[in-house]
């Protein structure tokens, strides 16, 4: 097997156009949520500047060896999600890294940070960290449920598990999307979403008043804004999924933003309107609303 | 006369049963199953009768050449020999025990030694 | 060869002498017992020799100088002298064990024991019947006596109630015996066998033959006419105990033999009737048990109902018949006698007052020889009698006794294997076992006489029926070899085993086909590395090694074997084993006891489901499943199946699992989970390589599988959730991962099956390293509950480094080789015809993060609790094969080629379609690519790239102390309020927790309570009273010639 060297600038291409973006889009994002509750909300490049200010805190600290490596991991698990999945359709400088592993690697490449994320947290002893992990772990476990299940009827769907053939596969027109010939599938995945998006009614994990940010309540300085990059990586690689299996992809960066954009505002929307949820609660609403769907999508497809 | 005998017999070994298990004394136990031995001798004789035949005994009048044809069948007589004195063998060391249980608990009811059980 | 006579006459003439010999010279009477004992030993030991290697032929003795019918003649056959030299043996060494109170009681008691014994000879050497009834009274009165002479008070009720039976009996006996003369002519059995024919239609002659047979049976002590029997059983002195159930036995069985030859077939259901009630009730009834000799009675009873049923079933077994009866004779004989005398050495009567043995390693291993011998184990003549007994009646189709018959032996092995279970366990009582050497002696004869029987049952075996001799295969020696190495050191010992496992791998490698080859490096060499933890154990250990290489030699035995019989007794060794190894844990007994209890029961169904494939055929190579009849192959494919899940705990059949793997030692813990668990798994591998497919009413079975499976996984891992304990978590964890297992092989596809193999693989590393990293934690820290732990990540780093590497291989995150495992699973499934079982393991999948992050959080992580600040790393020995599991499952994500490259060629010949394509370091299948190189270097250059970053920008941070931390506007001070670790998943039990509700172990709690209650109810029949007694085996009369006629 023969590498292109070149591959990896063009990686770093799709992170730098991916992190700014990011950035961007979620400050725009947290904007629009506050308008709706008739604030003004932040400026649209307060994440830049919010970064920098972490890096160049001088205070640090750290609680070991595994609190030291949590955010590592986080950014890490953004990073190669990002770069596991080929960003735009048909480019091979935006093919980026995704000849090392097809879709369940992506799938399964989600836990890598997630997991460091929660090894880091509990070792700084704080209750409210280990907390908030036990609430993510028992939420997850449901709402993955549901996207688990979709993607297996998109895989026997279009018989691949290469996310460039599924991409492949709704070329030719908006009538080729899973969105239209396999809409349970994306309707259990786009529920699945909701709870894998940190926000209302499934935010029970950070819970802000309760248990003041959950997980990262410990991290501070450079480990908050490395977790910050990776707050403006993760979700955009994850929707980067999405897109690629129900919305038919992106060709060229324009569509990419906009899809991006339009899929994000999902979860915004059910997030500005619902209160949130109990974890036994939202448990109990993915198995009753989503897992049927999911069913549904298996057995129809 | 042959099944007079062996119902005899028979009735015999049922009233010794009876006896042996409504009674809860020892001794009238021992007694008891001494009915059904001699029942049971009863019947073995009773078995080895044959009507018109004599005894078994060879003398004057019954000569060794003609024997097989004029006297009873032996074997049960000589059985019954041994089983009577297995039977008093028997007796004697029931009756052994009945001292020996009677000496433990001063007692002979056989209801009062069931200390092994289950 | 001398005259068996001289069997009679000796006994006699030594009673008469001892008779004249001064009462006061009760030392010599008692030489002079012993002599005569042994001389009668002697006579049928030289016949039995002449039969057995020099041909001589049976012989007829007459007596009174005239031929029978006209007189009594005698018979010394192959059976005979067998049976003869069982019952003189036993009497001499019961009469050596019972020296004192033979001297004690003075001449009257030998002449009494040498006159019983003579009558047993007797019963057993004439073939006349009325002589057969003198030797019975002789028996009777000679036993009444000897139960009149000991020294229990009770006994002399005991004594009474039996001759009250036997008068009744006897009195049968006789009207029978004269009726039948009278019918046919003869008192001969020999002539009254070829009689029978015109007269065995005769109804005189059956009701006469009914009235011979039934009382004879009853010397057999049939239920429910058996009340007599067990008091004696529990209290005369154990001596006389071991006669009456070992020789007393032998004879009467053999006079029933002997009777039901002339009686011919149409008797044989009726002796088969008795015989499985009896062997039912008594078992049964033994179940709730507190007194150890009533209990061995009522094993007696049983095992002798066994035998009634295979003399019953001799038109099937036709000339086999001695092989089986033997087999079980000599092992209930053997094994009987030998716990009588044994009970006589405990002092009190209670089962958990065996726990005095336990100072005696040597006693220890004669009672557990003992109980194998008595649960038909290998390498015992119970265990090939079993096994041909099994194999005819399966292939018969008498397949309701059959079933009976395996239901009464698992009972059997559960009081059997509970009660060894007390004495391994439980309080040993203050008053240690000081057996004199005269006492000891017999009990050591006997272990070596049912070794010895062993192998030479296995050499009849070889001949008769061309199987192996087990007691000569090389594994099997070699764990046997351990025994007689149990007095050296401990390290000394590891050594030969690792030594021993590693060269018999590489003598044997090139043996095996690809799927073996694994299986076999993971039983070798796995458990080789395994061991290397047990260097960390220091002084004996005695048992240890002979447990764990019985184990090891067992699942070597299982991977090498041919045909159905050593695939079955490899089975039944590893199991034995293991066994043996997880009842070491300290609180492990009753998890022991339902481990051995599921898997005998495992073991019986797998014994059935191979007699039923052979259909009757003495060879069944293992790849003849393939080729069995379609109306039958379903049926052998559920009891295989299910045999086989017992051992990977399947749901349902796992509740021994999780204590059994929890309260093992250190050491133990990844023997039994991460090796022997694969042994189940193997065998499912042969039973669908062999059988594939199979349709029972239309349902296909590996779709059943498929949702089992499926649920083992879910349920597995939930349980695992909701665990305090990390060794129990770690165990329910195996049910899940066995789940997953089970899951790809019942998917039936190339892919399902290489997932399976990768599941076998991962598991027997992660879950190996996990157990040791937990139980090195422990040891160190004193205890298994994770919330009193936590923060121990400084303090044991190489223990945390393992369960991290472990914990993120389980979870399957890439790049570690669990995700290997989930990514060949989607491919399988996505080549799968079935898609609604996926749901259920798309939902457990998720949960394994569960139990994972707790279990590395409150260990490792959170607080530091002050009692454990000056905890250390663990053990060297503990922590070293963690390291090379760690390195293994690095090299195993890397490079999985390694292993399943050449087993994915190998399942070509299964499944042509579906395999994978490997190419470089890429792995490609028909729907997707996967490539575990360059996924393990992205993901190391982004981790390091970042890792330096943060070291620059943060270079200046500084490590801060315990509770350097805020929350709740407070500084916490305690460990205890702060780790957050108890309950750790509150709001999930609150969601999903009725889902694991402990359905399965409350019905088989409730099993086990209906058998005792049941048990114990029907026991109050037996209340004691003689006349009761009497009016019992009315009973028995009235309705076996009920149902007879």
């Amino acid at each position: 097997m023969q590498f292109d060297w070149m591959k990896i600038p063009y990686a770093l291409l799709t992170l730098f156009i991916v992190v700014n973006f990011g950035m961007i889009l979620t400050a725009l994002v947290a904007k629009i949520a506050a308008r709706v509750g008739r604030r003004r909300g932040i400026r649209i490049w307060q994440n830049y500047a919010d970064l920098f200010k972490n890096y160049g805190l001088r205070s640090s600290i750290t609680h070991g060896a595994m609190f030291y490596l949590g955010p590592v991991f986080r950014l890490t698990g953004g990073i190669g999600l990002l770069l596991f999945v080929p960003t735009i359709y048909g480019s091979y400088v935006f093919s980026n890294l995704s000849f090392a592993g097809d879709l369940i690697l992506a799938l399964y490449f989600i836990f890598f940070g997630t997991l460091g994320m929660a090894l880091g947290a509990a070792e700084s002893g704080h209750p409210h960290a280990a907390i908030g992990v036990s609430r993510g772990l028992s939420q997850v476990t449901t709402a993955e449920l549901p996207l688990a299940l979709a993607v297996f009827s998109v895989a026997l769907q279009y018989h691949t598990l290469s996310v460039t053939a599924i991409v492949a596969a709704q070329q030719g027109g908006i009538e080729h999307w899973t969105l239209f010939t396999n809409p349970f599938a994306v309707a259990a995945a786009m529920l699945a979403f909701l709870g894998s998006m940190m926000r209302p009614p499934f935010d029970v994990v950070s819970a802000p008043q309760e248990i003041p940010i959950g997980p990262p309540t410990e991290y501070h300085s450079s480990y908050l804004a490395m977790m910050q990059t990776n707050r403006a990586i993760f979700p955009i690689a994850k929707i980067v999924v999405y897109m690629n299996l129900f919305f038919g992809g992106a060709a060229s960066w324009p569509v990419f933003c906009l899809k991006v954009f339009l899929i994000y505002m999902v979860s915004v929307f059910i997030g500005v309107v619902f209160p949130r949820f109990r974890v036994e609660q939202s448990i109990r609403w993915f198995l009753i609303w989503a897992l049927p769907l999911g069913v549904l999508a298996i057995v129809l497809v | 006369m042959i099944h007079l005998a062996m119902a005899t017999g028979f009735l015999l070994i049922l009233i010794g049963f009876y006896g042996a298990v409504s009674n809860r004394n020892i001794l009238r136990m021992i007694v008891a199953f001494t009915i059904a031995d001699s029942g049971v001798n009863l019947v073995i004789v009773a078995i080895g009768y044959m009507p018109g035949r004599t005894a078994p005994i060879l003398d004057a009048t019954v000569k060794a050449g003609y024997a097989a044809a004029r006297i009873i069948d032996p074997v049960p007589q000589a059985l019954v020999l041994t089983a009577i004195v297995i039977g008093v063998g028997v007796t004697a060391l029931m009756l052994a025990y009945a001292y020996k249980l009677y000496e433990k608990k001063r007692s002979l009811d056989i209801a009062k030694f069931t200390e092994l059980r289950g | 060869m001398l005259s068996p006579l001289y069997l009679v006459a000796a006994a006699l003439a030594a009673s008469f002498t001892l008779g004249l010999l001064n009462p006061k010279r009760s030392g010599a009477a008692y030489a002079i017992t012993l002599v005569t004992l042994a001389f009668m030993a002697w006579v049928p030991a030289g016949w039995l020799w002449g039969f057995m290697a020099e041909g001589a032929q049976p012989v007829e003795i007459y007596t009174a100088g005239a031929l029978p019918p006209y007189a009594i003649n005698l018979r010394m056959g192959l059976a005979e002298a067998a049976m003869t030299l069982l019952i003189t043996l036993t009497g001499l060494l019961s009469a050596l064990y019972l020296k004192e109170s033979l001297i004690k009681l003075g001449h009257r008691g030998m002449a009494v024991l040498m006159v019983a014994l003579m009558a047993f000879c007797g019963i057993v050497l004439t073939r006349d019947l009325f002589n057969l009834f003198v030797f019975f009274e002789l028996a009777a009165i000679s036993t009444a006596g000897l139960i009149l002479l000991s020294e229990d008070e009770r006994a002399l009720s005991a004594g009474f109630k039996y001759l009250i039976v036997s008068q009744l009996v006897s009195t049968f006996l006789l009207i029978g015996i004269l009726f039948a003369y009278h019918a046919s002519g003869t008192l001969n059995l020999d002539t009254m066998a070829s009689a029978r024919l015109p007269h065995g239609s005769a109804p005189s002659f059956a009701l006469a033959f009914f009235l011979m047979f039934i009382a004879l049976v009853t010397e057999l002590k049939p239920f429910p006419a058996n009340g007599w029997a067990l008091d004696i059983y529990e209290s005369a002195h154990p001596a006389y105990s071991a006669l009456f159930s070992a020789a007393a036995a032998t004879a009467s069985l053999y006079a029933v033999d002997k009777l039901l030859l002339v009686g011919g077939p149409g008797w044989y259901p009726m002796a088969t009737g008795i015989g499985i009630t009896t062997f039912l009730a008594a078992n049964l009834f033994a179940l709730p048990q507190g007194n150890d000799r009533r209990l061995l009675g009522y094993s007696s009873l049983a095992q002798i109902g066994l035998i009634l049923v295979v003399l019953g079933q001799r038109d099937l077994l036709g000339e086999g018949t001695p092989f089986i009866a033997f087999g079980l004779l000599v092992s209930h004989a053997v094994a009987k006698a030998g716990l009588y005398w044994l009970s006589g050495l405990v002092g009190g009567r209670s089962l958990t007052d065996w726990a005095a043995l336990r100072g005696r390693p040597l006693l220890v291993f004669a009672f557990i020889s003992f109980v194998a011998m008595l649960t038909s184990l290998p390498p015992f003549p119970g265990f090939y009698a079993k096994w041909e007994l099994v194999r005819v009646l399966a292939g018969e189709g008498r397949l309701a006794l059959l079933a009976l018959i395996l239901i009464g032996a698992l009972v059997e092995a559960g009081y059997l294997f509970r009660w060894f279970g007390y004495m391994l366990k439980r309080e040993a009582p203050a008053e240690a076992v000081n057996g004199e050497p005269h006492q000891v002696v017999p009990v050591y004869v006997a272990v070596l006489a049912g070794w010895v029987l062993g192998y030479f049952w296995g050499e009849l075996s070889g001949v008769g029926l061309g199987h192996h001799n087990l007691l000569l295969s090389l594994p099997l020696a070699f764990a046997l070899g351990f025994l007689l190495l149990d007095w050296l050191p401990a390290w000394v010992k590891n050594t030969l085993a690792i030594t021993g496992m590693v060269a018999f791998f590489f003598l044997t490698y090139a043996e095996y086909d690809p799927l073996r080859l694994i299986f076999a490096l993971i039983f070798l060499i796995g458990g080789a590395i395994t061991l290397l933890a047990s260097y960390d154990a220091h002084g004996r250990r005695i048992g240890f090694y002979p447990a764990a290489m019985l184990m090891y030699a067992g699942m070597v035995m299982l991977v090498r074997a041919n045909d159905s019989f050593e695939f079955f007794a490899a089975w039944e060794l590893l199991t034995l084993g293991s066994y043996f190894l997880i009842l070491r844990g300290k609180h492990s007994e009753p998890h022991a006891l339902s481990y051995i209890l599921f898997s005998l029961g495992g073991a019986f169904l797998i014994l059935a489901g191979f007699a039923l494939a052979a259909g009757g055929a003495a060879q069944f190579p293992i790849t003849a499943l393939g080729q069995v009849a379609p109306a039958v192959a379903p049926w052998v494919f559920l009891l295989l199946a299910t045999g086989f899940m017992t051992k990977t705990a399947a749901i349902g059949l796992h509740i021994w699992l999780p204590g059994a793997h929890a309260e093992a030692e250190t050491d133990v813990s990844p023997m039994v989970s991460g090796i022997l668990l694969k042994a189940g798994l193997f065998g499912l591998f042969v039973l669908l390589m062999a059988m594939g497919k199979q349709r029972l009413y239309g349902v296909e079975l590996t779709h059943v599988l498929l949702w089992v499976a499926a649920f083992t996984a879910l349920l597995g891992n939930l349980m695992a959730v909701f665990q305090e304990d990390a060794k129990r978590l770690l165990a329910y964890s195996s049910i899940g991962q066995m789940g997953y297992a089970l899951f790809g092989l019942a998917l039936m596809n190339h892919l399902g099956w290489l997932m399976a193999l990768m599941f076998v693989i991962n598991h027997y590393i992660y879950k190996s390293m996990l157990f040791l990293s937990v139980g090195g934690v422990a040891k160190r820290t004193g205890t298994r509950e994770m919330y009193r732990m936590g923060g121990l990540i400084r303090l044991m780093p190489l223990s945390f480094i393992a369960v991290l590497i472990g914990i993120i291989a389980i979870s399957g995150v890439p790049p570690l080789s669990g995700f290997g495992g989930r990514w060949i699973f989607y491919n399988a499934i996505l080549a799968s015809d079935y898609r609604l079982p996926m749901v259920i393991l798309f939902l457990a999948g998720p949960v394994a993060f569960l139990y994972l992050f707790r279990l590395i959080h409150s260990i490792f992580l959170g607080q530091l609790k002050d009692e454990l600040r000056r905890v250390k790393e663990a053990p060297f020995w503990i922590a070293l094969p963690q390291m090379l599991y760690v390195g293994l499952l690095l090299a195993f994500a890397l490079a999985p080629g390694l292993a399943l490259r050449r087993v994915d060629t190998y399942l070509n010949l299964f499944f042509p379609e579906g395999g994978l394509h490997w190419e470089g370091f890429e792995i490609t299948s028909d729907y997707g690519y996967w490539n575990p190189v360059a996924i393990m270097i992205v993901v190391a250059v982004i981790f390091v790239s970042l890792f330096a970053w943060l070291l620059f920008v943060n270079r200046r941070a500084q490590k801060v102390k315990q509770f350097n931390i805020v929350f709740s506007a407070e500084r916490p001070f305690r460990p205890e309020t702060t780790h957050f670790a108890w309950n750790f998943f509150a709001p999930y039990r609150k969601a999903l927790g009725f889902l694991v509700q402990p359905y399965a172990t409350t019905f088989w709690g409730a099993l086990t309570d209906f058998l005792h209650t049941a048990g114990d109810l029907a026991r109050r029949l037996y209340d004691g009273n003689g006349q009761s007694y009497a009016l019992h085996f009315l009973a028995f009369v009235v309705i076996v010639f009920g149902v007879g006629v």
